[in-house]
């Protein structure tokens, strides 16, 4: 055998060691007893030494193999009178800017209402008027001549309350994402409570936490005075795509320190990797513009976080009723934050305040005036209106994917079977295993000792998506296992493609040398292009679908690329060295 | 072995008017009975009810399950729930509620006369199951607290069962909110419970109960959600027309994906004509068979290419009858192999995978069925329609001129 044979041999050998030795993890997870597997912890210490570290295991989903459920109940009351409050607050600046004077207004929280009094019945009737205008989920529900007290309207309290949750379950499905457990089930229960099921976590607590606490959102102050900063930057080499914006090189949006700009995000955080003063530190902003790349630009921020988002209540896009129109954020803080943000506003005028979010910078306003426990962000003016507002509504939705509507509590935890059911799910293993034995059987009496070869490619497809999966900690589930299925399928047409076209060549007369050669140099290009268009489709399916669509789209892209090396590589390396002796003179296919 | 002869020479082009006009007819019957009936969508996407259920000695999950299926609810998804000695199941239901308008009537006349002036509001949604919602006015002082117990009695008075009566004052302190749960469901569900409880009869005393709990539960994968993924499916869709459009010829594009709506619509059509649930497992059968359908369909057309280089002076729809021709031994034994793969589960399973292996059945036989049927045909159809104008590769069209 030549020495271009060796080195795929040795490559096929390298490849499936690999493979095995990342399934160890798996192979004691299912080893372990059902109630103590998921705690990591365990599992480590059951492994031994050499073997892979306890995160490299392929998680079973929750249909397979249960895990927690957790019922939170969202605080919709609470809602409804932190609602009234920032109503209270909204209508207190209306009437001061259409200049009702005399005007006072009263939160009762408790009763959902709004009080407002007047000095003389004329402006109690005006101000009547400009808030029907302005807010039309309210209306009078009583009033002498200087008082009146304003309710919500009962449709509205109710859309509130649905509102309310609904934008829980939306804040705690993007909080349970990001804590990467796999295909969470979340719905809602009930008209105030959110049902969460997570597959296997033996870990509630910080999940708990996770899903009671606020995004990280922070503030900090723009450094644009620092002195020492011009020429920060100005010993870099600046990769291709990175440009760097300063005074020195006549940048027309140049400020005060020196920034650098760049599409790849990476790229940027490791140029800037110490180059910020002591007490400084340098964040990113990503930069959208309709129809583009993001690109990436720098900050240089004093490096103390002067608020947090802790104490943020709502925000909402809205429009400036007093200057042209023009769209901002408008924020609301609880009385704790109000004080933080009012000292850091204060102390900051004509400074630029950085806002945070998940450390990149979201975007950085010049703080105009002081501001307490309603702030606005103003957007940047080098936009048209839409695009403006567009930038706001997004902006206010992140600040508020931060921010709960209302608090949660955990109503209660329990442990859950699989959601497929135990006893569908054994007896679906069963004949899934009786399913494969019967194709590999089928394949080894059609083909005979091609057909065993394949059935021998089948095996290390099958073995290397599961260590692929079990390397990046996947989740399968039932649809990644319809997933793995249909690759078995796509791998198994590989292989009967191949021996087709090796039959059909002998049949031509080609000795099995030749024969073998046009079989998989024909069959090639058929597997080739059957095999991307599969894994377009997965790529497509797994960039834009959610939850179980990724779940499948993972495992087919997993398993395509699997297919596409055991089918082509693996079986010819079999092939080649049997027509050196059992198929010298006639190739059994 | 050998099971299909090696050029088996079938005129498959001769019966595609036959084939394409009946696959329409079906796919038609399909949409049609799609939009009259609509899919039997599953609490995944619908929403339902969950219930607990604690019995007082172990019974299985499967035991469970029959006896829900007995008591009328089609699929239900039934999980243990909490520890093992407290034999407890979670079980989530389709149907949301099975009250009927006489009973919803029976108990609207009730609550009328036992709150008389003090009701506000009343309200049934039989979506939201068998809850019935009611208002009263006149302040949160305790004293005008409607009486729970009255008010059960009153219901019950009309032979309509109550579940549960919860009476809370309204967070604007105008009133209160009191909620009815009918027996609807629960008592259905109790009565084929009973028995493997052992107890023999539905238990009077509440502490006891089987059911415990009864709740409207919100789909799982909202409209958002499932919007993104039918926009996923159609990306991925346009994704391969613009691959094969390059790799192959803008002619083979429509076919391809013709075969692939083909399919998925026929796959569709199980669910609707079976009536069973239409759920995630579901969804992964469809974007199964997808893959499927592509693989098949491309496999053949690479052949189509391959001969039209090899076979020039040929007219295109003998070339494709050739191609199917030889390729067919391949297309049955791929499609016998993943259809064999299958056979394990239709006979050993239940419930829902056993829906999926049966689904992914129809589908593998129409994936199979279309890329010699759909996708060819319609290839061909196209080639006679602009052929003679368009752009055109390989000798077919010259020859079509030229027999023309």
């Amino acid at each position: 055998m030549d020495r271009a044979w060796w080195a795929k041999v040795l490559m096929i050998v390298g490849i499936t060691a690999i493979a095995t030795w990342y399934l160890i993890p798996t192979f004691f997870y299912f080893k372990l007893p059902a109630d103590v597997r998921n705690d990591t912890e365990v599992l480590q210490k059951a492994l031994p030494s050499w073997a892979p570290s306890a995160k490299h295991k392929l998680n079973l989903g929750l249909d397979l193999q249960g895990g927690i459920h957790l019922v939170m109940r969202v605080d919709v009351d609470k809602a409804l009178r932190t609602k009234t409050e920032t109503r209270t607050e909204q209508i207190k600046s209306t009437l001061k800017d259409k200049n009702i004077a005399g005007a006072e207004a009263k939160a009762l929280p408790d009763d959902l209402r709004v009080q407002l009094t007047f000095n003389n019945a004329d402006s109690a009737k005006s101000a009547e008027k400009i808030i029907s205008d302005y807010y039309q989920d309210m209306h009078v529900a009583s009033g002498t001549d200087t008082t009146v007290l304003l309710a919500f309207n009962d449709q509205d309290i109710k859309r509130a309350k649905t509102d309310a949750v609904d934008q829980a379950v939306k804040t705690i499905r993007n909080r349970v994402d990001q804590f990467g457990v796999a295909e969470p089930e979340i719905s809602k229960r009930g008209s105030d409570s959110i049902s969460i099921e997570l597959p296997g976590l033996k870990d509630p607590e910080r999940v708990k936490d996770l899903i009671g606490q606020t995004a990280q959102l922070q503030f900090k102050i723009v450094d644009d005075d620092n002195t020492e900063a011009q020429n920060l930057f100005s010993d870099v080499q600046l990769p291709p795509g990175v440009t760097l914006c300063a005074r020195s090189n006549h940048c027309a949006n140049a400020e005060n320190v020196p920034f650098l700009q760049g599409p790849d995000r990476k790229v940027l955080k490791e140029l800037t990797q110490g180059k910020a003063p002591e007490g400084d530190e340098i964040a990113l902003e990503k930069q959208e513009s309709p129809g583009q790349a993001p690109t990436y630009r720098t900050y240089l921020l004093k490096s103390k976080t002067e608020a947090t988002g802790e104490n943020l209540i709502d925000a909402h896009a809205a429009l400036d009723q007093t200057g042209g129109g023009r769209p901002y954020v408008s924020f609301e803080w609880n009385p704790l934050g109000a004080q933080d943000f009012e000292r850091l506003t204060e102390n900051n005028i004509r400074h630029r305040m950085a806002i945070i979010l998940d450390d990149q910078v979201m975007s950085a306003p010049v703080i105009q005036s002081k501001i307490s426990a309603h702030g606005q962000i103003t957007l940047g003016s080098n936009k048209d209106y839409n695009a403006l507002l567009a930038e706001a509504q997004d902006l206010s939705l992140v600040l508020k994917s931060g921010a709960l509507p209302a608090p949660v509590t955990i109503g209660e935890e329990r442990t859950v079977g699989a959601s497929l059911g135990e006893e569908l799910i054994s007896r679906g293993w069963k004949s899934c295993a009786l399913g494969i034995l019967l194709v590999v059987i089928f394949m080894a009496l059609y083909y005979k000792l091609t057909g065993v070869i394949a059935d021998l490619a089948l095996v290390l497809n099958a073995l290397l998506v599961l260590a692929v999966m079990a390397l990046f900690n996947s989740t399968l589930s039932l649809p990644g296992i319809a997933g793995f299925v249909l690759t078995l399928g796509i791998a198994v047409d590989a292989n009967v493609l191949i021996n087709e076209r090796i039959r059909e060549e002998t049949r031509a007369g080609r000795t099995p040398r030749g024969a073998v050669e046009q079989g998989y140099g024909r069959a090639f290009w058929t597997i080739f292009d059957a095999h991307v268009t599969s894994l377009i489709a997965g790529f497509v399916l797994r960039q834009y679908g959610t939850g179980p669509v990724r779940g499948f789209a993972t495992t087919l892209i997993i398993g395509i690329l699997a297919s596409l090396f055991t089918s082509i590589v693996v079986t010819r390396v079999c092939v080649d060295y049997l027509l050196k002796n059992v198929f010298a003179k006639k190739i059994s296919v | 072995m050998e099971l299909i002869k090696h050029n088996p020479n079938i005129d498959f082009i001769k019966y595609r008017k036959v084939a394409v006009f009946g696959s329409l007819a079906v796919n038609l019957f399909v949409l049609i009975l799609l939009a009259v009936r609509g899919l039997n969508m599953g609490v995944d996407f619908a929403g339902g009810s969950e219930l607990e259920a604690h019995f007082t000695r172990p019974v299985s999950a499967s035991d469970v399950r029959k006896a829900v299926e007995s008591a009328g609810f089609k699929e239900p998804q039934v999980q243990e729930y909490g520890a093992a000695e407290e034999h407890a199941f979670l079980i989530r239901i389709g149907k949301v509620s099975i009250v009927t308008p006489e009973q919803a009537s029976q108990v609207e006349a009730a609550v009328k006369s036992a709150l008389g002036t003090d009701l506000a509001d009343y309200r049934f949604d039989p979506d939201q199951g068998d809850k019935f919602e009611v208002r009263t006015k006149g302040g949160t002082d305790t004293k005008t607290a409607p009486d729970e117990k009255a008010l059960r009695a009153a219901i019950e008075g009309k032979g309509v069962g109550v579940m549960g009566v919860t009476v809370k004052p309204e967070p604007n302190g105008q009133g209160f909110n009191v909620e009815i749960t009918t027996r609807g469901v629960a008592s259905k569900l109790e009565t084929a419970f009973s028995q493997l409880n052992g107890t023999g009869t539905a238990t009077a005393n509440p502490n006891d109960e089987i059911i415990r709990r009864i709740d409207y539960v919100g789909p799982q994968v909202g409209k958002e959600l499932r919007n993104r993924g039918i926009m996923a499916v159609v990306y991925a869709m346009v994704s391969i027309l613009l691959y094969v459009f390059f790799r192959f010829d803008f002619r083979f594009a429509p076919g391809g994906v013709v075969a692939l709506i083909h399919d998925v619509v026929v796959v569709l059509g199980y669910y609707v004509v079976s009536h069973r649930e239409f759920n995630l497992i579901a969804v992964s059968v469809l974007l199964t068979i997808v893959g499927y359908s592509i693989n098949d369909t491309i496999v053949v057309y690479d052949r189509i290419r391959e001969n039209m280089q090899k076979l020039r002076g040929k007219d295109f729809p003998t070339i494709i009858n050739i191609s199917i021709n030889e390729t067919l031994s391949r297309t049955i034994l791929t499609s016998g192999a993943t259809a064999l793969s299958l056979v394990g589960l239709l006979f050993f399973s239940v419930g829902s995978i056993w829906d999926f292996a049966m689904a992914m059945m129809v589908g593998i036989i129409t994936g199979t069925y279309s890329s010699i049927y759909i996708a060819s045909p319609v290839t061909i159809w196209l080639e006679e329609q602009f052929g003679r104008h368009g752009h055109l590769s390989g000798s077919s069209g010259n020859q079509k001129t030229a027999a023309a």
